[in-house]
């Protein structure tokens, strides 16, 4: 009997001290500021944190999968670990289509402090009644992300991206590290040259040109369609080329006063449809988008169009390969074809109850400093957003002449209505083509967009 | 005063019932408490997000899910497929477990153990590892599969064209063939061979053995089979995410919960974080499997009962 009690006591005892270590946490972590001066640790003790007080500090930091990017982060955490010495860098890679989601849990669990976070874009409009704000808004709305407004490296970028990539209501919530064009596409000249094709500058150019490289017996387009986005990621430039002005044309499919079946865009529809039956390389459904700069680099491909970003990945999976950079020719008017579309891309958020804020902030600051950041620039091949820093690339200067036409596209200003039906954003319908899913009618295809979307519509009022 | 008693405490009859606590404390932390919480985020408008204001909606999402717009057309049409793939799955699963299981039950057949594990050996690798191991033999350009079909003259996408759906149940079977067909093989080794032998003296051929010893004999693993199979294709949705992502036309309703609660339905990176109306699709879901496994389980209870008594 007394080894029974005995049992029984320790058994209540264990339980209740895993009761007790499962308690909440909610207010172990006390920041007190939105400036990150001063924050309160688990023991209850205040910290100065890194570089300030000198005590041992693991800096937690997550960014997205992009191969030169993290080879250049792991390159900057060394240099900034040995100007730190109480500072470990602690870097989570993940896949860009999980970012939005370890970004959410880790930030409610309290287990990141420095985020790498996309361009603030899909804002809410006053015009798109019933409409769910953006993931990053409600961060922000849920005290999340920290205020950095006053932070002196803010004054490194441009007012630009500042005011359109990372500032909410009146505040600064996010440094934003470079905009990338992703209406464009590779050129492959030596293939061109062998051809006996020029650089196609319209459209009816680019259908003859497929048709000759295919006679050739090579493949005129590639993507990494394994992974769904490319593909329509891949024919933005047609959509550029019929509406240049895509925030107006965002606020027109709510507002009525164009549609996704309108004539326009069932020509649109229709180019859609030769891009994803016509002119991709059979087999592209299973090519992932990070192996598509090997795949092009092979040679036998004449074109591959898809954002600016897999340059530095093509400069390294070929270097002898020779390529250039021009807007996808998706309209007959060559005038047409001048913009690049694009949008900001990565930028640097800090966790507003973080620990270690102190050592966020010294992490952010060095990485803006001008050299840090040209350094940066130069790897993954961004279009600068410090006015100081100049794309000195391959890619720099195949862009330079367009950037001056450069718009952010209608991904970033796209937001959908609630109860609208999954064919609602007709932007994406390159990728709604058999193979890659079950349509072969570009008009069947639009009048359907359109009732998807019109659905939604009808359903928010 | 029995509570006091040190006999009645400490005693044969509450001790069991003590030593069950951890587990039932356990469960209700981690199984019930959740599920219960989710019943109650169908009911708002939660984000998921720490810090978030969270309001309450009533029936809205619910609402939504069902009768909104044309959204309501896409879910119910995740709903069908649900059905459609917990149909397939369950009737070829169990089908070729069973087949699997008549074979390599015979105590003749050399190599029967070797088998076994082969057959067996996908249900150790975890859903990742079954889903990129499959999307490499599925390449459609260069892949072992592909190579395949071009000897029949044959293209396909597989997992990235239309038909990446009925590759998914493919890849669902041959990763849970192999337990269906273990406890199909235990449920035969628990057969008395008495059964066998005194029908064999009534010369009962193969398939009289079969019909008549084997299948009702069987019940408790044919029942536990059915079960586990409806329940385990109802809820899967992982096996989704790793072969084809987020798809128009191919999401389950297990997987529709997990974009809508994590921001994986759009194209873009910015997508809202809704685990209110996640909760209510799983809540229907739930419901889903509610019917379904009760319905099952009344079947299986009669046919047990009709057998075995």
């Amino acid at each position: 009997m007394k080894t029974k009690q005995w049992s029984f006591l320790i058994l209540v005892v264990v339980l209740a001290m895993v009761l007790a270590a499962c308690g909440g946490d909610d207010d172990s972590t006390d920041t007190t500021a939105a400036d990150g001066t001063e924050t309160t640790a688990a023991d209850g003790t205040e910290t100065t944190a890194a570089g300030g007080g000198g005590e041992d500090v693991t800096l937690r930091v997550l960014v997205h999968q992009n191969p030169p990017m993290v080879e250049f982060m792991e390159a900057f955490n060394a240099s900034f670990q040995e100007a730190n010495p109480n500072v470990t860098v602690d870097m989570s890679v993940v896949e860009t289509g999980d970012l939005a989601t370890v970004t959410q849990t880790r930030l409610s669990a309290n287990d990141v402090d420095v985020i790498d976070i996309f361009g603030f874009s899909n804002g809410v409009q006053d015009y798109m009644g019933g409409a769910t704000p953006p993931a990053w808004q409600q961060l922000i709305d849920a005290g999340l992300l920290l205020d950095i407004t006053d932070q002196p490296f803010v004054q490194n970028y441009d007012e630009a991206s500042i005011a359109d990539a990372g500032s909410y209501n009146g505040a600064v919530y996010q440094v934003n590290l470079g905009r990338v064009s992703y209406s464009g596409m590779f050129v492959n000249d030596d293939l061109l040259a062998e051809v006996g094709v020029a650089t196609p500058t319209t459209w009816s150019e680019l259908v003859a040109a497929c048709d000759t490289i295919k006679a050739a017996n090579y493949e005129c387009m590639t993507v990494g369609g394994a992974d769904g986005w490319p593909v329509f990621v891949g024919s933005y430039g047609l959509l550029g080329a019929y509406y240049p002005d895509q925030e107006a044309y965002a606020q027109g499919l709510w507002t009525g006063d164009t549609a996704w079946n309108d004539a326009t865009t069932q020509d649109l529809f229709s180019r859609y449809q030769v891009y994803a039956q016509d002119m991709l390389e059979e087999g592209v459904t299973g090519l992932a988008h990070d192996a598509g700069p090997a795949r092009y680099s092979a040679g036998d491909v004449a074109f591959m169009p898809t954002g600016v970003w897999q340059a530095p990945a093509l400069e390294e999976a070929g270097p002898a390969f020779q390529w250039t950079y021009v807007p996808f020719p998706g309209s007959d008017n060559a005038a047409d074809n001048q913009y690049l579309f694009g949008k900001y891309d990565q930028g640097w958020s800090i966790a507003a109850k973080s620990p270690n804020q102190e050592a966020a902030l010294a992490y952010v600051a060095a990485f803006s400093e001008p050299a840090n950041y040209q350094d940066f620039v130069n790897a993954v091949g961004f279009l600068p957003t410090q006015p100081t820093a100049t794309l000195e690339t391959q890619l720099g200067e195949q862009v330079a002449e367009y950037l001056p036409n450069y718009r952010v596209g209608f991904e970033q200003f796209w937001v959908e209505p609630s109860g609208a039906g999954q064919w609602s954003n007709g932007s994406l319908a390159a990728s709604w083509f058999q193979p890659f899913n079950e349509w072969d009618d570009s008009a069947a295809l639009a009048d359907q967009s359109q009732a998807d979307l019109q659905a939604g519509l009808d359903a928010v009022g | 005063m029995a509570l006091v008693n040190k006999q009645y405490l400490f005693g044969r009859k509450i001790t069991p019932v003590l030593f069950l606590l951890p587990g039932l404390l356990l469960y209700l932390v981690i199984a019930f408490g959740p599920s219960l919480a989710t019943i109650v985020y169908s009911f708002t408008d939660a984000s998921g997000i720490r810090g978030a204001v969270v309001n309450w909606i009533g029936f809205e999402n619910f609402d939504e899910f069902l009768f909104r717009g044309v959204a309501s057309r896409d879910n119910l049409d995740a709903l069908k497929r649900t059905l459609q793939f917990m149909f397939f799955v369950t009737a070829l699963q169990f089908g070729l477990g069973l087949l699997f299981a008549v074979i390599l039950n015979q105590n003749k057949l050399k190599g029967r153990l070797f088998f076994r594990t082969i057959i067996f050996m996908p249900v150790i690798l975890g859903v990742v590892i079954q889903g990129f191991l499959w999307k490499l033999f599925l390449l459609p350009r260069g892949g072992p599969m592909a190579e395949v079909w071009g000897w029949f003259g044959l293209q396909s996408e597989f997992l990235g064209g239309t038909d990446a759906f009925w590759w998914v149940i493919f890849i669902q079977i041959w990763a849970n063939v192999g337990i269906t067909m273990v406890i199909f093989i235990a449920g035969m080794q628990a057969i008395s061979d008495e059964l066998y032998d005194a029908a064999k003296v009534d010369g009962a051929s193969g398939w009289q053995l079969f019909k008549n010893v084997t299948w009702p004999q069987l019940t408790p693993a044919i029942n536990t089979n059915f079960l586990l199979n409806i329940i385990g294709s109802l809820q899967a949705w992982a096996l989704f995410l790793v072969t084809i992502g987020y798809k128009n036309g191919t999401q389950v309703l297990g997987y529709l919960v997990y974009a809508e609660g994590f921001g994986q339905t759009s194209g873009s990176v910015t997508s809202s974080f809704r685990q209110g109306y996640a909760a209510a699709a799983s809540v229907v879901l739930f419901l889903l499997v509610l019917v379904l496994g009760l319905s099952a389980n009344w079947f299986v209870t009669r046919r047990e009962m009709k057998y075995m008594g």
